[in-house]
């Protein structure tokens, strides 16, 4: 069975063949060769995938395989290598299981735009070096997956980049994205310094047996937090995502909703063995998902362009992974990107939907009721609205009642605000239901608000777009049966994923308590949804009329003005010290140096003064010499 | 023998290219045929014989050459980069090309001088011969400010040389080595009193500081890299020719170890300062050379945070990124020469939006962009990751500082791509052509070589790192989890396949 | 016997006379008479500190002499050339100013 598994490494391989097919000979095979092409590829990626996780089955342990030596410096020899266990598994299945799904929908969406075989060039990188996050043994070749998603990102963001305005929102996402680099990169130092290796599965071996809660872990925490809080989107590093729906909308459903956000939660899972040794870093993880999940669904209810209310929303969703693994619950982070990803990319596809149906029109409030026009998007659009919102039976539900109960019964969070961060993110899970039922109602349901002459062109989505829109809803309402609540039924996901991930210990609570927490997360979705109905359909948002111009509803536009913040602090300032720079090195330090060789000619033009011809000058120097030898001699005693 | 060859081989082709003066076919064909020949000969350098032959005996000079470890490293790449660069210049040189390129030709058997010398009078020599043809290279084909620039490049690095010098012929016999020659040297001097050692050390440092180059000694390279030649071939010279750390690395710190002790930290923080300075001044850049040549700064600010950090992983990764940012910011360097024949302007805001009708050109360039700010898997990651890796070991605040750089790097990186590729086109460009992607190829397959498979270099460079600072003593096991089934994929195969003996 | 001290004194009041007469004395005539001058006054040192010399029987008095009439000899050739080539400069411009005189610069 082993050989199966192993199989699973030439995953990125495929991946990066159909992407150089594309880059190279692209532009000469007709539509839709191209896209076809990059399905294909992660298709096979897919199958594999499948292969690898059935070839897993029997055993909790993974499969190493090693490739190439890759650096040696004294006593430091790593390897470029895989390890494909249960964990890089189910994620694998994730980026390629959805992402194939987002390639073909793309074949629809990316129709005759010129940049077609360059788009899924990139797309097919992006999964190659995702892939390769995701399995490598090692964090260096992590840190080349981990990069390389970030210059795709950026590549495709900036996608139609005759509009200035994209490229500079993927400049900023890959600047933000390298502060938070530099943050996985001093982890990177600090790790080697301390386990004196660089290979995660020794590093998790050797965790158990350092010093509990040391400085040294702790920090190691914390950098690795910065890394993948830069990946994540989560505070403070937030600021890139909601530009970064500048990109092709398949692009924000595969990169900034499936898989490259998710990232950081992954990372944090698979040295969850470090965090469980760190309780300090661990509890700010924890703290900063659940900030974050609160400051992005608050800012969502503002926002009035279709994708930017979801931008935010998953960057709260994501703050929902992010608590979790920093609770100690990796399994349950895992479960909520996958399950996240099928809504997440549900929405993002059906926004698309809209998007591609109205011409390129993205503010809501020029829509509604579009529903009606187009079933299928609209129908699947309430599937991943539910599902997000966490109703009950479907997938979202599950994987955020697991979060919730993790992080309250997490022993590494005991003592550190378990419950405040568990308030925090029950809180949220009601502005949620509320701003994702604002989402649909205003696009899909009551009247319309739409421009007549989009009217007429409006259509539902062909068959290519829509197969992909069905079977993501599909998912998003049976996943979750993989995570039933262990406390009353049989946990699937649980049971694959905990072998993989780091102990930590959870206090165990009665079965009725378990109920109570279940009931009270239902309680707060049908409050969420319930304000929702209200105010949009029972009132026709009459009561949030008025705070439209409000000082809350500000902040909340501004996402509470940490991008103005930053503009100030970093950008303005960065770029006049940059300047400061330039100027002091062409003008001080430049000149002076080359003002010594001013100061030699100089010296040279006084000598010359002396060579002036005049013969009585220099008698006199003659003179001068002589006397001052004589009384030199007579001082100094020379002549006796 | 061999590394006799390669340093005569382009002597022998300079002259004859230069007698053929202003016959540019002929000046291709030379060129070529010598590059070619080199790399291929520098191929078999590891492993070779050296020569050692007395020199000026009652000086104690021997004529050695010595292709150890780094040097060949070196030699290699800078053997692979001049490749293209003498294409280009015979190609683009307006007038004399045949004597641009016999410039380049005798340059590249200085830099192999340099690296491959084992007596340290005749590194430097090499060190001085070497200087000759970059300086005609900027008075004879420069641009309209180069006096000013020749006159500033002269200075510093006449300035430097002598003092230089003074320790060079003060060392032998202080010490009292027998000869010489980097063994008997070695030999002898660590036997120096510290103090000694110290204004030793200082004398050279200053010299070396001034070629790394090293902040504050380093503005000759801003005017420098702006006057030259618009085809960039000579500013790619002028980056091989960056020889400054190879001098500290393989002659000044491990002869005088003491003095590195002392004044090691001085230098480290100076280091840190030039990466930092050269990367923040880059984000202000508008013109495209000096662009280049403030972020090119910043790349030896790094090498030289990880030479001083006097680890071993340090210094594996710092002549590793030597040796790469030969290709990176060569290439940039004929890049911006192929952009200025587009546009007659190293000017930024000439360009925009040239992706739409130079769509290879543009990835090309960001694929060589890329890899000089350091993104992983390309060729300059595996030097900057070990180069702080190793100082941080040591010096975590410095290190940390350093590694700040990377942000600064993301910033003029991607803004210099964005300027140059993105938004909406004046007028239509020239796609890159045949010579242009000819000249891209082998600079290209390098990166990728280097950035895929390190180790091997790696392996060579540490011949010569472990006569500077001790293997660490922590152990290392890079064995999979207890539990994990390993499966070696054929790595012996792969390795073989890749790079040669480990 | 007039003491030696007073010799030197009158010698060094000529020599002295002498070097302000070079270096202030724009004529060229007159630098040469300066010249012979600070010679005599040389002369007049040295026959003093021969006759003292002699007079303590360290030295003969003829070395001293002798050196004086070396000398002499040596001041009139001086003379004769230095005359010589200021007569050929007289020719060629007419001024004798030494000042004028100031081609022998880098």
């Amino acid at each position: 069975m082993n050989d199966v598994v192993q199989w699973a490494a030439l995953a990125p391989l495929l991946a990066l063949v159909g992407s150089l097919i594309n880059a190279f000979f692209g532009r000469s095979l007709k539509e839709p060769v191209p896209g076809i092409l990059a399905s294909l590829a992660v298709a096979g990626g897919f199958v594999l995938a499948v292969l690898a996780f059935i070839g897993l089955q029997g055993s909790d342990h993974g499969v190493q395989v090693t490739l190439w030596r890759y650096l040696t410096a004294g006593t430091l020899h790593l390897d470029a290598g895989f390890m494909i266990d249960r964990l890089s598994v189910t994620m694998m299945l994730i980026i390629t299981g959805v992402g194939l799904l987002i390639h073909i929908y793309s074949i629809g969406y990316m129709h005759g735009d010129d940049g077609n075989s360059r788009y899924f060039a990139e797309l097919n990188l992006f999964v190659a070096a995702m892939l390769v996050l995701v399995m490598a043994d090692s964090f260096p070749l992590m840190f080349i997956g981990w990069e390389g998603v970030g210059v795709c990102s950026y590549l495709l963001i900036g996608f139609w980049y005759r509009d200035r305005a994209n490229p500079d929102a993927g400049r900023k996402a890959f600047i933000v994205n390298r502060v938070g680099d530099v943050g996985f990169l001093l982890a990177m130092f600090l790790t080697f310094k301390a386990f004196g290796t660089l290979n995660i599965g020794a590093v998790n071996a050797a965790a158990p047996a350092m010093l509990y809660g040391s400085a040294t872990l702790t920090l190691i925490g914390l950098l690795y937090l910065l890394g993948a809080a830069g990946k994540s989107a989560q505070l403070p590093l937030q600021v890139w995502l909601p530009d970064a729906m500048a990109g092709p909308t398949p692009v924000s459903a595969l990169i900034h909703a499936a898989t490259m956000v998710t990232a950081g939660v992954y990372l944090i899972a698979r040295i969850g063995a470090v965090y469980a040794m760190a309780p300090a870093a661990a509890s700010t993880v924890a703290w900063v998902g659940a900030l974050t999940a609160f400051v992005a669904a608050f800012a969502a209810f503002a926002q009035t362009d279709i994708k930017k209310i979801l931008a935010y929303s998953t960057i709260s969703q994501v703050g929902y992974m992010i608590a979790a693994v920093g609770a100690g619950a990796y399994w349950v982070g895992i479960f909520h990107v996958l399950t996240h990803a099928f809504f997440k990319a549900l929405l993002f596809l059906t926004a698309g939907s809209v998007i591609h149906a109205m011409n390129g029109e993205q503010d809501i409030r020029k829509m509604g009721g579009l529903g009606r026009k187009m079933k299928i998007t609209g129908v699947t659009a309430l599937i991943g609205t539910l599902a997000i919102s966490g109703v009950p039976f479907l997938a979202g539900f599950f994987s955020k009642d697991a979060i919730l109960s993790g992080t309250l019964t997490s022993g590494l969070l005991a003592g550190n605000g378990g419950d405040v961060v568990y308030i925090l993110l029950l809180i949220t899970a009601a502005m949620t239901a509320a701003y994702m039922f604002r989402w649909y109602y205003g696009i899909f349901a009551g009247a319309s608000r739409v421009d007549k002459h989009a009217a007429e062109h409006l259509h539902e989505s062909p068959p290519v777009m829509t197969w992909p829109l069905g079977i993501l809803a599909l998912g998003s309402i049976v996943v979750g049966y993989l995570g039933l609540p262990e406390f009353a039924f049989p946990n699937l996901i649980q049971r694959w994923l905990e072998p993989a991930t780091a102990k930590v210990d959870f206090n165990t609570v009665s079965v009725s308590t378990d109920w109570l927490l279940v009931g009270l997360s239902i309680l707060m979705v049908a409050l969420g949804l319930g304000v929702g109905w209200w105010v949009y359909h029972v009132r026709k948002g009459a009561p949030v009329a008025s705070l439209k111009e409000s000082n809350l509803a500000g902040a909340s536009r501004g996402a509470l003005g940490f991008d103005a913040l930053y503009r100030i602090l970093f950008v303005a300032s960065g770029e006049g010290v940059a300047g400061g720079i330039a100027t002091l090195d062409r003008e001080v330090v430049d000149r002076g140096l080359t003002g010594t060789g001013a100061a030699v000619g100089l010296l040279g033009r006084l000598a010359t003064a002396l060579q002036s011809g005049f013969t009585r000058a220099y008698a006199f120097a003659m003179l001068l010499g002589v006397v001052t030898l004589v009384v030199v001699a007579a001082l100094t005693g020379v002549l006796k | 023998m061999i590394a006799l060859f390669v340093i005569l081989i382009p002597l022998a082709f300079a002259v004859v290219t230069g007698l053929t003066g202003t016959r540019r076919s002929l000046a291709v064909l030379f060129g070529l045929v010598s590059t070619l020949a080199t790399f291929a000969l520098a191929l078999f350098l590891p492993g070779s014989s050296g020569v050692s032959v007395p020199w000026i005996p009652g000086f104690g000079a021997t004529f050695t050459l010595q292709p150890g470890g780094a040097g060949v490293v070196l030699t290699l790449v800078a053997a692979l980069t001049m490749i293209p660069t003498v294409l280009v210049a015979a190609r683009r040189v307006e007038r004399a090309p045949g004597v641009f390129v016999a410039l380049l030709l005798v340059m590249q058997a200085g830099l192999a001088g340099v690296f491959l010398a084992g007596d340290l009078i005749l590194f430097y020599v090499a060190w001085e011969v070497t200087l000759i043809p970059s300086l005609l290279l900027l008075g004879m084909f420069g641009r309209d400010k180069r006096r000013a620039a020749v006159l500033k490049y002269l200075v510093y690095a006449i300035g430097g040389s002598f003092l230089m010098l003074i320790s060079i012929l003060a060392i032998k016999p202080l010490s009292g080595a027998a000869s010489y020659r980097f063994a008997d040297l070695m030999a002898a001097t660590p036997h120096l009193a510290g103090a000694t050692q110290v204004w030793l050390f200082v004398g050279l440092a200053i010299g070396m500081a001034v070629k790394l180059p090293m902040w504050p000694l380093h503005s000759w390279l801003i005017d420098f890299n702006e006057q030259n030649h618009p085809s960039g071939a000579a500013d790619v010279a002028g980056t091989l020719y960056k020889v400054g750390a190879f001098g500290f690395f393989a002659w000044a710190m491990p002869l005088l170890p003491i003095g590195v002790e002392r004044v090691g930290p001085v230098l480290l923080a100076l280091a840190v300062v030039t990466a930092l300075y050269g990367a923040l001044a880059a984000t202000a850049q508008t013109d495209i050379k000096r662009l280049l040549a403030y972020a090119s700064l910043s790349h030896m600010g790094i090498v030289g945070v990880g030479i001083f950090g006097l680890h071993l992983a340090g210094l594996n990764g710092a002549i590793f990124l030597l040796a790469a940012q030969m290709l990176s910011t060569g290439g940039l360097f004929l890049i911006s020469g192929m952009l200025y024949e587009r546009r007659h302007s190293f000017d930024l805001d000439k360009f925009g939006g040239l992706a739409k009708s130079a769509p290879a050109l543009s990835a090309l360039s960001l694929f060589v962009l890329f890899t000089a700010i350091g993104v992983p898997g390309l060729a300059n990651f595996p030097g900057e990751f070990l180069s702080l890796l190793g100082t941080y070991q040591q010096h975590p605040w410095l290190a940390a500082l350093a590694t700040l750089s990377v942000i600064a790097a993301g910033v003029y990186g991607v803004n210099f791509f964005q300027r140059l590729y993105q938004g909406e086109e004046r007028e239509p460009t020239r796609e890159i052509g045949a010579l242009e992607t000819f000249a891209l190829i082998p600079l290209i397959a390098g990166i990728l070589w280097l950035g895929l498979s390190p180790a091997p270099q790696l392996q060579r460079i540490q011949e010569q790192s472990k006569l500077i600072a001790a293997p660490t003593a922590t152990a290392e096991a890079p064995a999979p989890p207890p539990a994990a089934l390993a499966v070696q994929a054929g790595p012996g195969a792969l390795a073989d396949a890749l790079g040669g003996s480990r | 016997m007039v003491p030696t001290p007073y010799y030197i004194a009158v010698s060094a009041l000529l020599m002295t006379i002498g070097s302000v007469g070079v270096l202030t004395r724009r004529s060229a005539i007159m630098v040469f008479l300066s010249v012979e001058l600070m010679l005599n006054a040389a002369n007049l040192a040295i026959v003093a500190f021969a006759r003292q010399w002699s007079a303590s029987g360290v030295e003969p008095a003829l070395s001293g002499q002798a050196a004086v009439f070396i000398i002499l000899a040596i001041a009139a050739a001086e003379v004769a050339v230095g005359l010589g080539i200021l007569v050929a400069i007289f020719r060629n411009r007419v001024s004798t100013d030494v000042d004028e005189l100031s081609e022998v610069r880098l």
